[in-house]
Protein backbone atom coordinates (compact mmCIF):
# COMPACT_ATOMS: atom_id res chain seq x y z
CA UNK A 1 0.00 0.00 0.00
CA UNK A 2 2.63 2.52 1.04
CA UNK A 3 4.71 1.87 -2.07
CA UNK A 4 2.02 1.91 -4.71
CA UNK A 5 4.12 3.90 -7.16
CA UNK A 6 7.09 1.60 -6.99
CA UNK A 7 4.78 -1.40 -7.27
CA UNK A 8 3.42 -0.08 -10.55
CA UNK A 9 6.88 0.58 -11.93
CA UNK A 10 8.11 -2.85 -10.90
CA UNK A 11 4.96 -4.64 -12.09
CA UNK A 12 6.92 -6.37 -14.84
CA UNK A 13 9.30 -7.90 -12.33
CA UNK A 14 6.88 -8.76 -9.53
CA UNK A 15 6.88 -12.56 -9.30
CA UNK A 16 3.50 -14.27 -9.66
CA UNK A 17 4.33 -16.49 -6.70
CA UNK A 18 6.82 -15.76 -3.98
CA UNK A 19 7.63 -17.67 -0.79
CA UNK A 20 9.78 -15.92 1.80
CA UNK A 21 11.43 -17.96 4.55
CA UNK A 22 8.46 -20.29 4.88
CA UNK A 23 8.49 -22.68 7.85
CA UNK A 24 5.88 -25.33 8.47
CA UNK A 25 5.38 -27.94 11.18
CA UNK A 26 2.99 -30.89 11.33
CA UNK A 27 2.95 -31.25 15.10
CA UNK A 28 6.55 -32.13 15.97
CA UNK A 29 7.46 -32.84 12.38
CA UNK A 30 9.38 -29.97 10.78
CA UNK A 31 8.34 -30.25 7.11
CA UNK A 32 9.36 -26.94 5.51
CA UNK A 33 12.61 -25.50 6.82
CA UNK A 34 13.01 -21.88 5.77
CA UNK A 35 12.00 -22.27 2.14
CA UNK A 36 12.18 -19.31 -0.23
CA UNK A 37 11.12 -19.45 -3.84
CA UNK A 38 9.91 -17.11 -6.53
CA UNK A 39 8.13 -17.89 -9.78
CA UNK A 40 8.00 -15.34 -12.58
CA UNK A 41 5.20 -14.91 -15.06
CA UNK A 42 5.31 -17.58 -17.76
CA UNK A 43 7.85 -19.67 -15.91
CA UNK A 44 7.60 -23.45 -15.47
CA UNK A 45 9.13 -24.52 -12.18
CA UNK A 46 9.38 -28.25 -11.53
CA UNK A 47 9.90 -29.46 -7.97
CA UNK A 48 11.47 -32.87 -7.56
CA UNK A 49 12.81 -34.82 -4.63
CA UNK A 50 12.28 -38.00 -2.64
CA UNK A 51 8.99 -38.82 -0.89
CA UNK A 52 8.53 -36.87 2.32
CA UNK A 53 10.82 -34.08 1.21
CA UNK A 54 8.01 -31.52 1.54
CA UNK A 55 7.36 -30.93 -2.17
CA UNK A 56 3.61 -31.41 -1.98
CA UNK A 57 3.33 -29.39 1.20
CA UNK A 58 5.28 -26.58 -0.44
CA UNK A 59 2.94 -26.68 -3.42
CA UNK A 60 -0.13 -26.61 -1.17
CA UNK A 61 1.06 -23.61 0.84
CA UNK A 62 0.90 -21.51 -2.33
CA UNK A 63 -2.92 -21.39 -2.28
CA UNK A 64 -3.10 -21.88 1.49
CA UNK A 65 -4.48 -25.41 1.47
CA UNK A 66 -1.70 -25.64 4.05
CA UNK A 67 -1.09 -22.69 6.34
CA UNK A 68 2.48 -21.70 7.13
CA UNK A 69 3.82 -21.24 10.65
CA UNK A 70 6.44 -18.66 9.77
CA UNK A 71 7.37 -16.65 6.71
CA UNK A 72 5.20 -15.28 3.94
CA UNK A 73 3.48 -16.42 0.77
CA UNK A 74 2.92 -13.63 -1.75
CA UNK A 75 0.78 -13.74 -4.87
CA UNK A 76 1.69 -10.93 -7.27
CA UNK A 77 3.44 -9.19 -4.41
CA UNK A 78 0.49 -9.34 -1.99
CA UNK A 79 0.53 -11.59 1.07
CA UNK A 80 -2.11 -14.35 1.12
CA UNK A 81 -5.07 -13.22 3.24
CA UNK A 82 -6.65 -15.19 6.08
CA UNK A 83 -9.40 -17.73 5.34
CA UNK A 84 -12.44 -15.90 3.98
CA UNK A 85 -13.76 -14.08 0.91
CA UNK A 86 -10.42 -12.39 0.12
CA UNK A 87 -8.58 -15.69 0.15
CA UNK A 88 -11.30 -17.26 -1.99
CA UNK A 89 -10.72 -14.57 -4.59
CA UNK A 90 -6.96 -15.20 -4.65
CA UNK A 91 -7.56 -18.95 -4.88
CA UNK A 92 -9.84 -18.43 -7.87
CA UNK A 93 -6.82 -16.96 -9.68
CA UNK A 94 -4.51 -19.89 -8.93
CA UNK A 95 -5.39 -23.21 -10.53
CA UNK A 96 -4.72 -26.49 -8.78
CA UNK A 97 -4.48 -29.98 -10.19
CA UNK A 98 -4.33 -32.83 -7.69
CA UNK A 99 -2.85 -36.29 -7.68
CA UNK A 100 -6.30 -37.87 -7.24
CA UNK A 101 -8.04 -35.57 -9.81
CA UNK A 102 -10.74 -34.60 -7.25
CA UNK A 103 -13.46 -34.00 -9.80
CA UNK A 104 -16.88 -33.42 -8.23
CA UNK A 105 -18.28 -36.93 -8.37
CA UNK A 106 -21.96 -35.91 -8.47
CA UNK A 107 -21.58 -33.48 -11.36
CA UNK A 108 -21.22 -34.18 -15.07
CA UNK A 109 -17.90 -33.49 -16.74
CA UNK A 110 -19.35 -30.34 -18.30
CA UNK A 111 -20.72 -29.09 -14.96
CA UNK A 112 -17.36 -29.78 -13.32
CA UNK A 113 -15.79 -27.30 -15.73
CA UNK A 114 -18.59 -24.70 -15.68
CA UNK A 115 -19.28 -24.51 -11.93
CA UNK A 116 -16.26 -22.28 -11.21
CA UNK A 117 -16.94 -19.76 -13.98
CA UNK A 118 -20.70 -19.52 -13.24
CA UNK A 119 -20.62 -19.52 -9.43
CA UNK A 120 -17.28 -17.91 -8.61
CA UNK A 121 -16.73 -15.64 -11.63
CA UNK A 122 -20.48 -15.05 -12.19
CA UNK A 123 -20.35 -15.71 -15.91
CA UNK A 124 -23.55 -16.57 -17.76
CA UNK A 125 -24.41 -20.26 -18.08
CA UNK A 126 -24.26 -20.03 -21.85
CA UNK A 127 -20.85 -18.40 -21.97
CA UNK A 128 -19.42 -20.81 -19.40
CA UNK A 129 -20.81 -23.80 -21.27
CA UNK A 130 -19.41 -22.68 -24.59
CA UNK A 131 -15.97 -22.09 -23.15
CA UNK A 132 -16.06 -25.37 -21.21
CA UNK A 133 -16.82 -27.30 -24.40
CA UNK A 134 -13.88 -25.62 -26.12
CA UNK A 135 -11.58 -26.49 -23.21
CA UNK A 136 -12.80 -30.09 -23.13
CA UNK A 137 -12.07 -30.29 -26.84
CA UNK A 138 -8.62 -28.86 -26.25
CA UNK A 139 -7.79 -31.58 -23.70
CA UNK A 140 -9.43 -34.21 -25.91
CA UNK A 141 -12.47 -35.30 -23.87
CA UNK A 142 -15.25 -33.32 -25.57
CA UNK A 143 -17.28 -36.48 -26.26
CA UNK A 144 -17.43 -37.26 -22.52
CA UNK A 145 -19.12 -33.98 -21.52
CA UNK A 146 -22.36 -35.55 -20.27
CA UNK A 147 -20.81 -38.41 -18.32
CA UNK A 148 -19.87 -38.37 -14.64
CA UNK A 149 -16.24 -38.63 -13.49
CA UNK A 150 -16.45 -42.30 -12.44
CA UNK A 151 -17.20 -43.26 -16.05
CA UNK A 152 -13.88 -41.85 -17.28
CA UNK A 153 -10.35 -43.25 -17.16
CA UNK A 154 -7.85 -41.67 -14.78
CA UNK A 155 -6.07 -39.92 -17.62
CA UNK A 156 -9.32 -38.49 -18.92
CA UNK A 157 -10.34 -37.36 -15.44
CA UNK A 158 -7.02 -35.60 -14.94
CA UNK A 159 -7.36 -33.82 -18.28
CA UNK A 160 -10.84 -32.67 -17.22
CA UNK A 161 -9.31 -31.42 -13.96
CA UNK A 162 -6.84 -29.38 -16.01
CA UNK A 163 -9.72 -28.01 -18.11
CA UNK A 164 -11.56 -27.12 -14.90
CA UNK A 165 -8.53 -25.10 -13.77
CA UNK A 166 -8.12 -23.42 -17.15
CA UNK A 167 -11.77 -22.33 -17.20
CA UNK A 168 -10.93 -19.92 -14.37
CA UNK A 169 -8.24 -18.19 -16.52
CA UNK A 170 -5.73 -18.57 -13.70
CA UNK A 171 -2.54 -16.55 -13.32
CA UNK A 172 -0.73 -19.78 -12.49
CA UNK A 173 -1.52 -23.46 -12.11
CA UNK A 174 -0.15 -25.72 -9.38
CA UNK A 175 0.25 -29.39 -10.26
CA UNK A 176 0.61 -31.65 -7.21
CA UNK A 177 1.95 -34.96 -8.57
CA UNK A 178 -0.61 -34.96 -11.40
CA UNK A 179 0.47 -38.31 -12.88
CA UNK A 180 1.36 -40.30 -9.77
CA UNK A 181 -2.02 -42.04 -9.52
CA UNK A 182 -2.20 -42.91 -13.22
CA UNK A 183 -1.59 -46.20 -15.00
CA UNK A 184 1.69 -45.91 -16.91
CA UNK A 185 0.02 -45.88 -20.33
CA UNK A 186 -2.18 -42.94 -19.34
CA UNK A 187 0.62 -40.69 -18.09
CA UNK A 188 1.63 -39.52 -21.56
CA UNK A 189 -1.71 -37.97 -22.45
CA UNK A 190 -1.70 -35.83 -19.31
CA UNK A 191 1.93 -34.77 -19.73
CA UNK A 192 1.16 -33.82 -23.35
CA UNK A 193 -1.55 -31.40 -22.21
CA UNK A 194 0.82 -29.96 -19.61
CA UNK A 195 3.62 -29.53 -22.13
CA UNK A 196 1.26 -27.66 -24.41
CA UNK A 197 0.28 -25.33 -21.57
CA UNK A 198 3.95 -24.68 -20.89
CA UNK A 199 4.51 -23.82 -24.56
CA UNK A 200 1.65 -21.32 -24.30
CA UNK A 201 3.55 -19.60 -21.49
CA UNK A 202 1.28 -20.64 -18.62
CA UNK A 203 2.94 -20.04 -15.26
CA UNK A 204 3.28 -23.48 -13.70
CA UNK A 205 4.57 -25.07 -10.53
CA UNK A 206 4.79 -28.82 -10.99
CA UNK A 207 5.57 -31.42 -8.36
CA UNK A 208 6.43 -34.60 -10.24
CA UNK A 209 8.50 -37.74 -10.50
CA UNK A 210 8.51 -37.60 -14.31
CA UNK A 211 12.14 -36.75 -14.99
CA UNK A 212 11.88 -36.69 -18.79
CA UNK A 213 9.03 -34.23 -18.55
CA UNK A 214 11.01 -32.12 -16.08
CA UNK A 215 14.04 -32.02 -18.35
CA UNK A 216 12.06 -31.10 -21.46
CA UNK A 217 9.51 -28.65 -20.09
CA UNK A 218 10.97 -27.00 -16.98
CA UNK A 219 12.59 -23.58 -17.05
CA UNK A 220 13.94 -24.29 -13.62
CA UNK A 221 14.32 -27.37 -11.42
CA UNK A 222 13.96 -27.18 -7.65
CA UNK A 223 15.42 -30.15 -5.81
CA UNK A 224 14.09 -30.67 -2.30
CA UNK A 225 15.09 -32.98 0.50
CA UNK A 226 14.01 -33.09 4.13
CA UNK A 227 12.08 -29.84 3.91
CA UNK A 228 14.86 -27.80 2.31
CA UNK A 229 15.59 -26.61 -1.20
CA UNK A 230 19.01 -28.11 -1.91
CA UNK A 231 19.40 -27.13 -5.54
CA UNK A 232 17.81 -24.68 -7.90
CA UNK A 233 19.02 -24.74 -11.48
CA UNK A 234 18.23 -25.09 -15.16
CA UNK A 235 17.24 -28.65 -16.12
CA UNK A 236 20.45 -29.15 -18.15
CA UNK A 237 22.69 -28.08 -15.29
CA UNK A 238 20.73 -29.98 -12.67
CA UNK A 239 20.43 -33.30 -14.49
CA UNK A 240 23.89 -33.30 -16.05
CA UNK A 241 25.89 -31.66 -13.28
CA UNK A 242 24.09 -31.97 -9.94
CA UNK A 243 26.04 -30.14 -7.26
CA UNK A 244 25.00 -31.88 -4.04
CA UNK A 245 25.69 -35.48 -3.16
CA UNK A 246 22.03 -35.91 -2.18
CA UNK A 247 20.86 -34.90 -5.68
CA UNK A 248 23.46 -37.20 -7.30
CA UNK A 249 22.24 -40.13 -5.19
CA UNK A 250 18.62 -39.31 -5.97
CA UNK A 251 19.20 -39.11 -9.72
CA UNK A 252 21.26 -42.31 -9.64
CA UNK A 253 18.60 -44.25 -7.79
CA UNK A 254 15.99 -43.12 -10.28
CA UNK A 255 18.10 -44.03 -13.31
CA UNK A 256 18.59 -47.52 -11.93
CA UNK A 257 14.84 -48.00 -11.98
CA UNK A 258 14.19 -46.55 -15.42
CA UNK B 1 -66.70 -56.34 15.99
CA UNK B 2 -65.66 -57.61 12.61
CA UNK B 3 -63.62 -55.66 10.11
CA UNK B 4 -66.74 -55.36 7.94
CA UNK B 5 -68.95 -53.79 10.60
CA UNK B 6 -66.17 -51.50 11.77
CA UNK B 7 -65.54 -50.24 8.25
CA UNK B 8 -69.20 -49.82 7.46
CA UNK B 9 -69.77 -47.82 10.65
CA UNK B 10 -66.49 -45.93 10.88
CA UNK B 11 -65.07 -46.16 7.35
CA UNK B 12 -65.42 -42.45 6.66
CA UNK B 13 -63.81 -41.65 10.03
CA UNK B 14 -60.89 -43.95 9.23
CA UNK B 15 -60.46 -42.19 5.91
CA UNK B 16 -60.43 -38.77 7.58
CA UNK B 17 -57.99 -40.08 10.19
CA UNK B 18 -55.70 -41.40 7.47
CA UNK B 19 -55.78 -38.03 5.73
CA UNK B 20 -54.99 -36.28 9.02
CA UNK B 21 -52.01 -38.59 9.59
CA UNK B 22 -50.80 -37.98 6.03
CA UNK B 23 -51.20 -34.24 6.36
CA UNK B 24 -49.36 -34.13 9.68
CA UNK B 25 -46.62 -36.40 8.33
CA UNK B 26 -46.19 -34.32 5.19
CA UNK B 27 -45.90 -30.95 6.92
CA UNK B 28 -43.89 -32.29 9.86
CA UNK B 29 -41.37 -33.89 7.50
CA UNK B 30 -41.19 -30.75 5.36
CA UNK B 31 -40.39 -28.61 8.40
CA UNK B 32 -38.05 -31.26 9.85
CA UNK B 33 -36.16 -31.44 6.56
CA UNK B 34 -35.84 -27.67 6.17
CA UNK B 35 -34.76 -27.17 9.79
CA UNK B 36 -32.46 -30.20 9.55
CA UNK B 37 -30.67 -28.76 6.50
CA UNK B 38 -30.26 -25.34 8.11
CA UNK B 39 -29.01 -26.84 11.39
CA UNK B 40 -26.54 -29.00 9.47
CA UNK B 41 -25.12 -25.97 7.66
CA UNK B 42 -24.91 -24.19 11.02
CA UNK B 43 -23.03 -27.16 12.47
CA UNK B 44 -20.28 -26.95 9.85
CA UNK B 45 -20.08 -23.16 9.43
CA UNK B 46 -16.84 -21.30 10.20
CA UNK B 47 -18.33 -19.53 13.26
CA UNK B 48 -17.68 -21.60 16.37
CA UNK B 49 -20.54 -20.36 18.63
CA UNK B 50 -23.02 -21.16 15.84
CA UNK B 51 -21.52 -24.63 15.46
CA UNK B 52 -21.91 -25.23 19.19
CA UNK B 53 -25.51 -24.02 19.03
CA UNK B 54 -26.21 -26.49 16.20
CA UNK B 55 -24.74 -29.41 18.14
CA UNK B 56 -26.69 -28.35 21.23
CA UNK B 57 -29.93 -28.20 19.25
CA UNK B 58 -29.42 -31.72 17.94
CA UNK B 59 -28.54 -33.09 21.38
CA UNK B 60 -31.72 -31.58 22.85
CA UNK B 61 -34.22 -32.75 20.27
CA UNK B 62 -32.61 -36.10 19.58
CA UNK B 63 -32.84 -37.02 23.23
CA UNK B 64 -36.22 -35.69 24.35
CA UNK B 65 -39.24 -38.04 24.27
CA UNK B 66 -41.94 -36.83 21.89
CA UNK B 67 -44.63 -37.08 24.55
CA UNK B 68 -42.58 -34.94 26.95
CA UNK B 69 -42.09 -32.29 24.29
CA UNK B 70 -45.80 -32.29 23.48
CA UNK B 71 -46.74 -31.92 27.16
CA UNK B 72 -44.34 -28.99 27.44
CA UNK B 73 -45.84 -27.32 24.38
CA UNK B 74 -49.45 -27.89 25.44
CA UNK B 75 -49.28 -27.28 29.19
CA UNK B 76 -46.15 -25.25 29.92
CA UNK B 77 -45.80 -22.88 26.97
CA UNK B 78 -49.13 -21.09 27.59
CA UNK B 79 -47.58 -19.85 30.86
CA UNK B 80 -44.93 -17.98 28.89
CA UNK B 81 -47.55 -16.55 26.58
CA UNK B 82 -47.37 -19.14 23.83
CA UNK B 83 -50.76 -20.62 23.44
CA UNK B 84 -51.09 -22.62 20.26
CA UNK B 85 -53.75 -24.90 18.86
CA UNK B 86 -53.42 -28.62 19.59
CA UNK B 87 -52.68 -29.20 15.92
CA UNK B 88 -49.83 -26.68 15.97
CA UNK B 89 -48.37 -28.22 19.12
CA UNK B 90 -48.44 -31.70 17.59
CA UNK B 91 -46.93 -30.40 14.37
CA UNK B 92 -44.09 -28.67 16.23
CA UNK B 93 -43.31 -31.74 18.34
CA UNK B 94 -43.41 -33.98 15.26
CA UNK B 95 -41.06 -31.62 13.36
CA UNK B 96 -38.40 -30.73 15.90
CA UNK B 97 -37.51 -34.27 16.91
CA UNK B 98 -37.10 -35.58 13.33
CA UNK B 99 -35.18 -32.39 12.42
CA UNK B 100 -32.43 -33.41 14.85
CA UNK B 101 -32.26 -36.88 13.27
CA UNK B 102 -32.33 -35.33 9.80
CA UNK B 103 -29.24 -33.32 10.70
CA UNK B 104 -27.49 -36.42 12.04
CA UNK B 105 -28.17 -38.31 8.80
CA UNK B 106 -26.92 -35.40 6.72
CA UNK B 107 -23.75 -35.18 8.84
CA UNK B 108 -23.18 -38.89 8.19
CA UNK B 109 -23.76 -38.32 4.48
CA UNK B 110 -21.29 -35.48 4.56
CA UNK B 111 -18.59 -37.73 5.95
CA UNK B 112 -18.63 -39.66 2.68
CA UNK B 113 -17.45 -36.58 0.73
CA UNK B 114 -13.80 -36.91 -0.23
CA UNK B 115 -11.58 -34.26 1.35
CA UNK B 116 -9.90 -33.82 -2.03
CA UNK B 117 -13.14 -32.65 -3.62
CA UNK B 118 -13.56 -30.06 -0.88
CA UNK B 119 -9.98 -28.90 -1.50
CA UNK B 120 -10.72 -28.71 -5.22
CA UNK B 121 -13.78 -26.56 -4.56
CA UNK B 122 -11.78 -24.26 -2.29
CA UNK B 123 -9.05 -24.06 -4.91
CA UNK B 124 -11.64 -22.84 -7.41
CA UNK B 125 -12.26 -19.94 -5.04
CA UNK B 126 -15.59 -21.07 -3.64
CA UNK B 127 -16.76 -19.36 -0.45
CA UNK B 128 -18.35 -21.35 2.37
CA UNK B 129 -21.87 -20.99 1.01
CA UNK B 130 -20.82 -21.82 -2.57
CA UNK B 131 -19.07 -24.91 -1.22
CA UNK B 132 -22.21 -25.92 0.68
CA UNK B 133 -24.46 -25.30 -2.32
CA UNK B 134 -22.31 -26.96 -4.97
CA UNK B 135 -20.70 -29.82 -3.14
CA UNK B 136 -21.60 -30.46 0.48
CA UNK B 137 -25.41 -30.46 0.41
CA UNK B 138 -25.89 -32.18 -2.97
CA UNK B 139 -23.55 -35.02 -2.05
CA UNK B 140 -24.82 -35.31 1.53
CA UNK B 141 -28.44 -35.39 0.38
CA UNK B 142 -27.85 -37.85 -2.41
CA UNK B 143 -26.08 -40.31 -0.13
CA UNK B 144 -28.69 -40.07 2.65
CA UNK B 145 -31.86 -40.79 0.64
CA UNK B 146 -32.47 -44.13 2.34
CA UNK B 147 -31.93 -42.71 5.82
CA UNK B 148 -34.26 -39.83 5.02
CA UNK B 149 -36.82 -42.36 3.79
CA UNK B 150 -36.62 -44.09 7.17
CA UNK B 151 -36.95 -40.70 8.79
CA UNK B 152 -40.16 -40.04 6.87
CA UNK B 153 -41.61 -43.33 8.11
CA UNK B 154 -40.41 -42.47 11.61
CA UNK B 155 -42.04 -39.07 11.36
CA UNK B 156 -45.32 -40.70 10.39
CA UNK B 157 -45.16 -42.97 13.44
CA UNK B 158 -44.31 -39.97 15.63
CA UNK B 159 -47.53 -38.26 14.54
CA UNK B 160 -49.38 -40.86 16.65
CA UNK B 161 -48.67 -38.31 19.40
CA UNK B 162 -51.70 -36.50 18.03
CA UNK B 163 -53.87 -39.13 19.73
CA UNK B 164 -52.82 -37.70 23.10
CA UNK B 165 -54.56 -34.36 22.58
CA UNK B 166 -58.16 -33.65 21.61
CA UNK B 167 -57.81 -32.48 18.00
CA UNK B 168 -60.85 -31.61 15.92
CA UNK B 169 -59.99 -34.27 13.34
CA UNK B 170 -58.24 -37.19 14.93
CA UNK B 171 -55.36 -39.23 13.48
CA UNK B 172 -55.00 -42.95 12.81
CA UNK B 173 -54.10 -43.77 16.42
CA UNK B 174 -56.65 -41.38 17.88
CA UNK B 175 -59.45 -42.97 15.87
CA UNK B 176 -58.90 -46.26 17.67
CA UNK B 177 -59.44 -44.65 21.09
CA UNK B 178 -62.49 -42.89 19.67
CA UNK B 179 -64.03 -46.15 18.44
CA UNK B 180 -63.19 -48.03 21.60
CA UNK B 181 -64.85 -45.44 23.79
CA UNK B 182 -68.02 -45.48 21.64
CA UNK B 183 -68.20 -49.19 20.92
CA UNK B 184 -66.22 -52.36 21.45
CA UNK B 185 -63.85 -52.29 18.47
CA UNK B 186 -61.27 -54.32 20.31
CA UNK B 187 -58.06 -55.39 18.65
CA UNK B 188 -59.63 -55.21 15.18
CA UNK B 189 -59.93 -51.44 15.44
CA UNK B 190 -56.17 -51.31 16.07
CA UNK B 191 -55.50 -53.74 13.23
CA UNK B 192 -57.19 -51.53 10.64
CA UNK B 193 -55.06 -48.53 11.68
CA UNK B 194 -51.96 -50.72 11.67
CA UNK B 195 -52.67 -51.85 8.12
CA UNK B 196 -53.09 -48.24 6.99
CA UNK B 197 -49.78 -47.24 8.68
CA UNK B 198 -48.03 -50.20 7.06
CA UNK B 199 -49.45 -49.49 3.62
CA UNK B 200 -48.29 -45.88 3.83
CA UNK B 201 -44.83 -46.94 5.01
CA UNK B 202 -44.61 -49.42 2.14
CA UNK B 203 -45.35 -46.72 -0.43
CA UNK B 204 -42.83 -44.37 1.22
CA UNK B 205 -40.23 -47.14 1.21
CA UNK B 206 -40.74 -47.92 -2.49
CA UNK B 207 -40.57 -44.26 -3.54
CA UNK B 208 -37.47 -43.79 -1.36
CA UNK B 209 -35.65 -46.73 -2.96
CA UNK B 210 -36.59 -45.49 -6.41
CA UNK B 211 -35.21 -41.99 -5.67
CA UNK B 212 -32.08 -43.51 -4.14
CA UNK B 213 -31.36 -45.47 -7.32
CA UNK B 214 -31.93 -42.37 -9.43
CA UNK B 215 -29.63 -40.05 -7.53
CA UNK B 216 -26.95 -42.38 -6.14
CA UNK B 217 -23.50 -41.01 -6.87
CA UNK B 218 -21.23 -43.19 -8.97
CA UNK B 219 -17.84 -43.43 -7.29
Amino acid sequence: MQNEKTTVIQAQETPVIELKHVKKYFGDLYVLKDVSLSVKKGEVVVIIGPSGSGKSTLCRTINRLETVDEGEVLIEGKPLPQEGKQLARVRSQIGMVFQSYNLFSHKTILDNVTVGPTDVLHKSKKEARQEALELLKRVGVEDQADKVPAQLSGGQQQRVAIARSLAMHPKAILFDEPTSALDPELIGEVLAVMSELARENMTMVVVTHEMNFARKVADRIIFMDEGRILEENTPEEFFDHPKTQRAKDFLNSIQHHE
Amino acid sequence: MSVGTLLSQYGDKYLLALLTTWRLTFFAFLIAFAVGVVITVVRICPIRPLRLFGDFYVQIFRNIPGAALLILLVYAFPYIGMLWSYYTCVLIACSLIPSAFCSEYLMAGMNTIQVGQIEAARSLGMTFFQLVKNLVLPQALRTSVLQLTNLLVGTMLTTALASQVPMSSTDLTGIVSYINTHAVGGITAFAISAVLYCATALVIGCVGSWIDKKVRILR
